[in-house]
């Protein structure tokens, strides 16, 4: 039983734990037996049913019962009857106390002196379960190094494991003392001990990882074992070991995929090592040809694990092209329709995840596809249909739509949070079928669901509504009727919030504020909130509705909730006044207030009217006075910075599935990451008069990868302003910076002004920090080339902890950088239209520019991603992707410029030779000089 | 446990077992004197000082023994008192040359003769390392220890040489009597 926990099963060398299994079987069988004859199994015994042979087991008894580990005339097989209990107990859940668990510990350790191999298990496995404190837990280390020397295998592989457990609880430096041992049984002639050693070792390589990396030559050896687990093992902890060394990680990765493994799951751990090294190379320069040809050959590996795997780290591969697709799609076809569904699972869920991205690659698959539509399985069902959503045509919708509906209620919430993805990629690819779209969601949001549930379909309405214009007015219509019937809380106050901005916008503003005035009547305080802010917003922004929103206010003054009271008591005089005097509050404008994030963290706020309060004075207290502390700085930073990465990090986890990339706008999820850390630059208060963001580009590395510092910057571009923000990082283990900023050469480029520049105070070893430089522009949308370079003062650090040396005074130095473009794509925002085509028309040939160019790209796909990031328009109607093999390719583009003005432009594109691309640029915009601009641009 | 043991440890054709701790403090020869007393054959050739404790078996005077020889270390003396309970006999070995720490090894007698776990339990003192010139002999460890103060258990001082294994069998032979009295069945 211990060995089939932590291993996975392997045909080969079972006997070991087998016989432990039927030996450990055996015990539950006898306790069993022992605790119905005394009574023990509670309730009648009844021939029919079958009773957990512990039903009903008491603590107390069982505490009572650990008398027998005492008894010098000792019964081994009482004993691990009691054992089992103990585990059982300990396996429900049921907590022992501090010297409770003390005094089992030290009765187990007596029964060490017995010499029965089922007993001595036993002893090994409770005792990792009853986390002795480390004061008591050394008291065996002696007897567990004598057996870790015994000449039985069954006691050295447990001892091993039980030893390396307590070390890494409790005192990663006694691994020196048995480090000798541990070294001899990674090469252990026996396949348990060996892995043993290896699972054990890669626990201890995470407290103590010194000791554990001198071990490579054993572990080397290991992986060179005929045993299959053995060599699983010995390969995840060989690459734990050199996880930090790029180099030696390619190392081992080329020289495995020369000398093939035996074991399957050996072979999917490398075909993991190897897509992420191909990963980490990134898609922009050549892809490794070994590699891709390894990854290509497992697909031909006679286990389907393998296969499986394979082809997924293909289709996961960066920036995959449609040729190194096929084979790998080929295999997922036939799994599609294998007789084991957990194939035709996995192979239906990989080619879900990258039919948005490559729906060309995926359309052959979709005759077998359509085969699992109506699978039993309905997991299965699920993916295929949201599959075929994904790639099929417009015509297909429908019928597929319908499919689906007949069996929703049948599957789990995940799944369905699956299908209203697929619809939201659905409404995006094809936005004149929003109108089925969003009747399907609403028919979901009324069904029963859970909240995730929920939230997806939520989300995805909101989505719809900041994308397709046209879908604005019924969905707020379905989130209204929704709310009148919700009972998460969450969804509640975020559908008030964007009622209240997006509502006032619509033809009837006034239909809403029945639905939103119910709120206060009928919901829990939270949301009555939330229904009080809202309807304010309603008033701020519309004169017309204003007095009777006041009246609505007034009968909120009498709430018995605090909140909702202030709320409401705020807002009736704000509304109030703004009908004599459009006044403002603490220096904000009624409809910032309302509308808008407060320009200052509320800590900062707090701080501030506090010590207003305590000395008051004759000038009104104003927001653009609060002052932030270099403390309160450091916070918000750093929990922006955790926001984004928790993001980043569920983003990767969701491998895109959740967040559905367009073709040809591969920024999305990096934008979304990007975020956070923008919310949290509107709370700088010197860079509080910027007004609300229009755009952020992607990061842009300034630095190579792996150089001493490296540096990346984020473009945020405001109306008038253009905030640069530099993440940096400092990989000198010796090294502490101080007062880091980049120094930017604008000469060469006319209409930037720096204006406020906040260097980063400090920069340690491997601690990532940010500078900031806020330029005013005096012309609309500069572009060019910024010259930069990191200015900062150095300091030697110790190599341990990274501080710095007080006898190190430090000495200024500064470090060159890659140039900053600045580009028309920063001015650009990706703005979904619904119909291109009426758009395009409509527009008119008033304003529109064209231009030829020739450009070096050696096939379309990668023109048109070049063209799509240059000038960060969206790709509308799904012309992203061109035909396999396809000479001339048409794309459409659409954006909002930084005035706000839509930006229509289609993209004509032939393949001249096997490095020139001939491009044809037509944009139209209401304005002829940004169509000027933009088109201009690409030259 | 096979069938047949089982039936010789009814018809008492088997040895009786005794559970036997062993303490005192550290470097005074307790695991010296067990591996004396083990068989030759599993006797260890070379000694490291115990981290924790380790059991051993041998047997001796019709009983097999069962040997807790806990570490002396000040570190895990306190541990010591897990194992008082149900224990048929305990031997307290003393360096009798090490007479600055003869207090320190006194105190931890008085902490162990004040546990409620040892009642009744007959305690084998013993002097070790009386081959070296400086050892006291049994009867000014009596006095340094105050042994005759106890009067509710059996207790008996033998000195010992656990390098040759003198004096060890006449004091095990006293311990295994006691033993053998006190077995309850
Ligand atoms: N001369 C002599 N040395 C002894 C005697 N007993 C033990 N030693 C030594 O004392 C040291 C400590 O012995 P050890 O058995 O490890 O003591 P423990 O810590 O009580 O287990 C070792 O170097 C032994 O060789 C003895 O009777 N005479
Ligand atoms: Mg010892």
């Amino acid at each position: 039983m211990q060995g089939g926990q932590a291993l996975p099963p392997v045909e080969a060398q079972q006997s070991d734990w087998q016989t432990q299994g039927s030996q450990w079987l055996s015990g539950v069988k006898d306790a069993a037996m022992s605790t119905l004859a005394t009574g023990g199994g509670g309730g009648k015994k009844d021939e029919d049913e079958v009773y957990s042979p512990f039903l009903g087991l008491e603590k107390s008894q069982v505490l009572q019962e650990c008398r027998v580990f005492n008894d010098p005339q000792l019964n081994p097989r009482l004993c691990a009857q009691l054992i089992t209990k103990i585990l059982y107990m300990l396996g429900q859940g049921e907590q022992l106390s501090r010297s409770e668990s003390t005094s089992i510990f030290f009765g187990v350790t007596k029964l060490f002196q017995a010499k029965d191999d089922h007993l001595r298990r036993m002893i090994y496995l409770v005792m990792k379960e009853l986390n002795p404190s480390a004061e008591e837990v050394i008291i065996v280390t002696a007897t567990l190094t004598k057996d870790m020397n015994s000449k039985q295998d069954l006691y050295r592989a447990n001892a091993i494991r039980v030893l390396c457990k307590i070390i890494s609880m409790t005192d990663p430096t006694m691994l020196g003392q048995i480090e000798r041992h541990l070294k001899q049984a990674l090469v252990d002639k026996n396949a348990f001990v060996a892995a043993s050693a290896l699972v054990s070792s890669i626990q201890l390589i995470r407290v103590n990882a010194e000791v554990v990396k001198r071990w490579v030559n054993e572990v080397q050896t290991a992986l060179q074992s005929d045993n299959q687990t053995v060599q699983y093992h010995a390969l995840a902890l060989l690459h734990m070991i050199k996880k930090q060394d790029r180099l030696a990680v390619n190392k081992i990765v080329s020289s495995l995929t020369r000398t093939p493994i035996k074991s399957p799951l050996a072979q999917c751990l490398l075909i993991r090592f190897v897509k992420k090294v191909m990963d980490e190379e990134g898609g922009g320069g050549e892809r490794d040809r070994t590699l891709l040809e390894f990854l290509e050959g497992t697909l031909r590996h006679k286990s389907d694990v393998v296969i499986y795997e394979g082809a997924n780290a293909l289709c996961g591969l960066p920036n995959v092209s449609q040729r190194e697709l096929s084979p790998a799609i080929t295999v997922l076809q036939l799994f599609l329709c294998s007789n084991k569904p957990t194939l035709r699972f996995a192979a239906a869920r990989t080619l879900n995840r990258i039919a948005m991205l490559h729906p060309a690659a995926v359309t052959p698959c979709n005759m077998d596809l359509e085969g699992l539509i109506n699978d039993a399985n309905r997991s299965i069902a699920t993916l295929a249909i949201t599959t075929l959503l994904k790639t099929g045509s417009e015509a297909g919708v429908e019928r597929l739509m319908k499919q689906i509906t007949t069996f929703m209620s049948e599957i789990a919430d995940e799944f369905k949070v699956i299908v209203v993805d697929a619809i939201r990629s659905m409404c995006i690819k094809f936005p004149q079928k929003h109108r089925l779209l969003m009747t399907f969601l609403s028919n979901m949001l009324r069904e029963e669901g859970g909240f995730t549930y929920k939230k997806a379909i939520v989300d995805t309405i909101l989505e719809l509504i900041a994308q397709i214009p046209d879908a604005k007015e019924a969905g707020l219509m379905n989130l209204c009727e929704f709310i009148e019937d919700c009972e998460f809380t969450p969804l509640s106050t975020a559908i008030l919030a964007v009622l209240g901005t997006e509502g006032p916008a619509t033809a009837e503003p006034s239909s809403y504020i029945r639905f939103i005035y119910n709120r206060v009547v009928l919901e829990n305080a939270t949301v009555r909130a939330s229904a009080v802010s809202a309807l304010a917003k309603f008033g701020v922004q519309l004169p017309q509705l204003r007095s009777s929103i006041v009246t609505l206010l007034l009968r909120c003054l009498h709430d018995n909730d605090d909140e909702v009271r202030d709320r409401a008591t705020l807002y009736c005089s704000m509304l109030q006044k703004m009908e004599v005097s459009p006044d403002d509050v603490f220096g904000i404008g009624p409809a910032q207030l309302c509308l808008q994030p407060l320009p200052v963290p509320l800590l900062a706020l707090e701080h501030a009217v506090a010590q207003y309060l305590a000395q008051p004075s004759d000038e009104p207290f104003s927001v653009f006075n609060v002052t932030m502390s270099a403390e309160m700085l450091a916070a918000e930073r750093k929990a922006a910075h955790e926001q984004s990465a928790a993001r980043r990090k569920a983003e990767n986890h969701d491998g895109g599935s959740r967040h559905q990339m367009m073709p040809g706008t591969p920024g999305k999820a990096a934008a979304k990451a990007v975020d956070a850390s923008v919310d949290y630059l509107a709370k700088i208060p010197q860079f509080a008069h910027v007004g609300p963001r229009f755009s952020s580009s992607k990061p842009a590395a300034l630095t190579d990868p792996e150089t001493e510092y490296s540096c990346a910057c984020i473009k945020h571009v405001y109306a008038r302003h253009t905030i640069l923000a530099f993440e940096l990082r400092n990989t000198i283990d010796d090294q502490y910076l101080q007062d880091v900023r980049v120094a930017l050469d604008l000469a060469g480029t006319a209409g930037l002004e720096v204006e406020v520049e906040l260097p980063c105070p400090a920069l340690p070893f491997g601690v990532a920090g940010q500078a900031f430089i806020l330029l005013r522009r005096t012309e609309a949308a500069p572009t060019g080339s910024l010259g930069c370079t990191l200015r900062f003062r150095v300091r030697e650090a110790h190599a341990e902890t990274h501080e710095p040396l007080d006898s190190s005074a430090g000495y200024e130095d500064e470090y060159a950088l890659e140039e900053l473009e600045l580009a028309a794509a920063d001015y650009m925002k990706r703005l979904m239209v619904a119909d291109f085509r009426a758009g395009w028309e409509g527009m008119g040939n008033g304003g529109e520019v064209i231009e030829t160019f020739s450009l070096t790209y050696s096939g379309l796909p990668e023109a048109i991603r070049a063209i799509v990031d240059f000038l960060g328009m969206e790709v509308c109607e799904g012309t992203g992707t061109p035909q396999d093999g396809a000479r001339t390719h048409t794309v459409l583009l659409s954006g909002a410029f930084l005035s706000g003005a839509q930006v229509l432009a289609i993209v004509n594109l032939r393949t001249e030779s096997a490095k020139q691309v001939g491009m044809r640029l037509s944009v139209r915009s209401a304005d002829k000089e940004i169509s000027q601009f933009v088109a201009s641009c690409v030259a | 446990m096979g069938l047949f043991s089982g039936l010789f440890g009814k018809l008492g054709v088997s040895k009786k077992k005794v559970k036997v701790l062993c303490v005192g403090l550290d470097n005074s020869g307790k695991s010296s004197i067990i591996n004396q007393l083990k068989p030759k054959k599993t006797a260890a050739t070379e000694l490291v000082p115990t981290v924790g404790f380790a059991v051993e078996e041998f047997a001796k005077n019709n009983l097999n023994f069962t040997v807790f020889d806990m570490s002396g270390q000040g570190r895990y003396r306190s541990l010591w008192e897990h194992y008082y309970k149900d224990v048929t006999g305990i031997m307290f070995v003393v360096d009798s040359t090490d007479k600055i720490r003869m207090c320190v090894a006194k105190d931890e007698l008085d902490t162990l003769l004040a546990h409620a776990d040892v009642r009744n339990v007959p305690i084998l003192f013993l002097a070790n390392k009386m081959d070296l010139p400086l050892a006291m002999t049994p009867v000014d460890c009596v006095a340094v220890m105050e042994l005759d103060r106890i009067t509710d258990k059996p207790w008996h001082i033998s000195a010992t040489n656990a390098m040759t294994g003198d004096g060890l069998d006449e004091a095990l032979t006293w311990l295994a009597d006691q033993m053998s009295r006190s077995i309850r069945y």
